[in-house]
């Protein structure tokens, strides 16, 4: 049997698999969305599906950000901060002489090289990932309030409208954002990803290039992340050196929920987009039904607790 | 049998002590503290330097929890939201007939030892990683506080409270007094007991210890129920030297305490450490920012130093062995 004849065989059982583990999650996705949809019928509509995908834009950025981190065996506390970097880097630059291709150009070499930089010390240096993101985090955030040390700037309003007005490009930006995920696993530095995150020694004797794979990991991680941060100025018509904070915590919980292991190689993309799809539906549902904000925060505990325990306690039901 | 002795206490050597991270630390503080006095006159003053370790046994007390914890093999990103809850919850449980204050302290103590032990519960029953559990439960208790104080500050008086933050027995602030006390108590159970052993052992190999006999459920759930307690120590100290208790009191905490346990030589893979080098640690940090605060910098390069610091700190002596 040729090689070529083989690869789709394991390719779709392999998927299968993949899907199996989110299948819940999904369930419950699909049920919220249901909901919202009852709740607030506007939503299926062009400006609707538009000013959902807003809110969920840089959420899911973000997430993809941390479960690409984390399938390769690490993890950032410094997303928030790079959210803030991108979105002042955006803010300073996009309504000056370098105008907007420019600004969006440093934002994206912004991300990339300061996710490389942390990449490298964590991957070369072998220092524990946690502490030297929270010590990335420190940096980068002093790095932000040295650009834009209150909040100002400005984006150009046609830039605003585009992104963020009645239009559905962020629904567009997800589905590319997801394309090219599915592009990146393509290439061998993608490939590795799993290798890399799941038996590293292993990975390494089989000839899998195991340092570049999670630096170039925490690059892209980096570039999303600041992506984020430039469609936030973008919605927000301004920038703000600390609008980033609450990413941190946000692209974890979305990744764990949608199943992506803590210690590399478990999991898969669709698991946190759709775990970043719960929160931010759940958040929408729980305003329209007139839940004060502190409800959001119970209610995103206990879920995410709730995440974690249930397939632990089905599987020992399942294999006592 | 002398062999065994031996073992347990190897001979005094010179090479020894240096190489202990511990003792580098406190050696990095001491070095920093003389430059420092040379730099800025006022810095080597007894009552600057006295108001720096009153600093430091805020950190110090928070990160005696993440100590066990983390040699335990876990990390408890709960700690901040425990303090602001203890913090904040004092005038909630304080009632008339509680001349001293101490009552309305005990049942907060109390409460935030039940919360750190259902953290430990969700890591050893419901099988969660440790971020994930204490990273819910910090979620959790942001809700709960938001319903609980409203957003607004709250102040409580009470003679306790009141000799935790000003009161200066023999010169001492009394903080530095409990935090003594805390790390005595904390060293003691961490090296000289069977309950010190089973945390190590946990922390080195989990498996290992389960087959050695050792209850990791329960160790497990002591281990956070220490760190809710201590959190919860580190919240009546901060309330009563602040006067007041407020949403996001116990933020900052959160990464300084863990901060202070890497930067004192615990493993953060866990299964090896010591509590004596959190306690350099914690007042390295607090001296970290203290000096940061003289140099009279920006927020920006304030926060920049502050992590470049921490990440050079790491540089010199946190590098971990590839273990796992």
């Amino acid at each position: 049997m040729s090689a070529a004849g083989s690869a789709p065989r394991l390719y779709w059982p392999a998927q299968r698999q993949r899907n199996r583990g989110v299948k819940g999650l999904l369930t419950v996705v699909a049920a919220f969305l249901a909901l919202y949809a009852y709740l607030f019928p506007g939503l299926i509509s062009v400006s609707g599906v538009a000013k959902f995908s807003q809110s969920w834009l840089p959420l899911v950025l973000v997430s993809m950000a941390q479960a690409i981190l984390m399938l390769a065996g690490g993890v950032s506390l410094a997303i928030g901060a790079m959210v803030s970097l991108g979105a002042v880097i955006a803010a300073t630059t996009m309504a000056g002489p370098l105008g907007v291709a420019g600004g969006a150009a440093l934002v994206m070499v912004a991300g990339l090289v300061t996710g490389a930089a942390c990449g490298i010390v964590v991957v070369r240096l072998g220092l524990p990932a946690i502490v030297v993101t929270l010590a990335a985090s420190f940096i980068v955030g002093g790095a932000a309030l040295l650009i834009l040390p209150r909040p100002g700037g400005a984006i150009p309003a046609w830039l605003s409208d585009s992104l963020a007005g009645e239009t559905p490009v962020a629904a567009l930006l997800v589905i590319l954002a997801v394309v090219l995920w599915k592009l990146y696993l393509a290439t061998p530095l993608g490939l590795s990803l799993y290798a890399a995150g799941e038996n590293s020694v292993a990975a390494y004797r089989a000839g899998v290039p195991v340092d570049s794979a999670r630096i170039a990991a925490y690059a892209v991680s980096g570039l999303l992340s600041t992506c984020a941060g430039l469609f936030v100025a973008a919605q927000t018509g301004s920038g703000d050196p600390v609008i980033g904070e609450a990413f941190t915590l946000n692209s974890i919980a979305a990744a764990v929920l949608g199943g992506v292991g803590f210690l590399g190689g478990r999991g898969a993309m669709r698991g946190a987009v759709a775990g970043s799809l719960l929160l931010s539906v759940m958040i929408n549902v729980m305003y329209f039904l007139g839940f004060p904000p502190v409800a959001h925060y119970i209610a995103q505990g206990l879920i995410i607790v709730g995440a974690v325990a249930l397939p632990e306690f089905t599987a020992r039901r399942s294999s006592p | 049998m002398r062999s065994t002795e031996t073992v347990r206490f190897p001979k005094f050597q010179r090479r020894t002590l240096l190489m202990s991270r511990p003792f580098l630390t406190v050696l990095i503080v001491a070095a920093l503290w003389i430059a420092a006095s040379f730099a800025k006159p006022g810095f080597g003053a007894f009552g600057h330097l006295r108001y720096l370790v009153e600093l430091g046994a805020v950190v110090g007390l928070a990160a005696i929890g993440q100590t066990f914890v983390v040699i335990a093999g876990g990390i408890d990103l709960s700690v901040g939201a425990i303090i602001t809850v203890s913090a904040v919850g004092v005038p909630l449980v304080s009632f008339a007939g509680d001349e001293s204050g101490a009552f309305a302290a005990l049942i907060t103590l109390a409460a935030a030892t039940v919360i750190g032990a259902l953290n430990g519960i969700g890591v050893a029953l419901l099988r969660a990683h440790p971020m994930i559990m204490t990273l819910a439960m910090a979620t959790f208790l942001q809700g709960l506080l938001i319903l609980l104080a409203g957003g607004s500050a709250v102040s409580a008086q009470s003679p306790l409270l009141e000799w935790l933050g000003s009161a200066r027995p023999t010169g001492v602030p009394a903080g530095v007094l409990v935090w003594a006390v805390a790390s005595t108590l904390s060293l003691i159970a961490l090296h000289a007991t069977p309950f010190g052993a089973r945390v190590f052992a946990l922390g080195a190999n989990s498996l290992a210890a389960t087959l050695s006999g050792v209850n990791v459920r329960s160790t497990t759930v002591a281990v956070y129920a220490i760190s809710g307690l201590t959190a919860g120590m580190t919240g009546l100290l901060l309330l009563g030297m602040n006067g007041q208790g407020y949403v996001g009191i116990g933020d900052p905490y959160l990464l300084s305490s863990i901060a202070a346990v890497v930067l004192g030589g615990t493993s953060i893979l866990g299964g090896s450490g010591t509590y004596a080098g959190s306690i350099p640690g914690a007042v390295l940090l607090v001296t970290i920012t203290a000096l940061i605060t003289v140099v009279n910098a920006s927020p920006g390069w304030r926060s920049i130093l502050f992590g470049s610091l921490i990440l050079a700190l790491l540089l010199v002596s946190g590098r971990e062995s590839r273990r796992r």
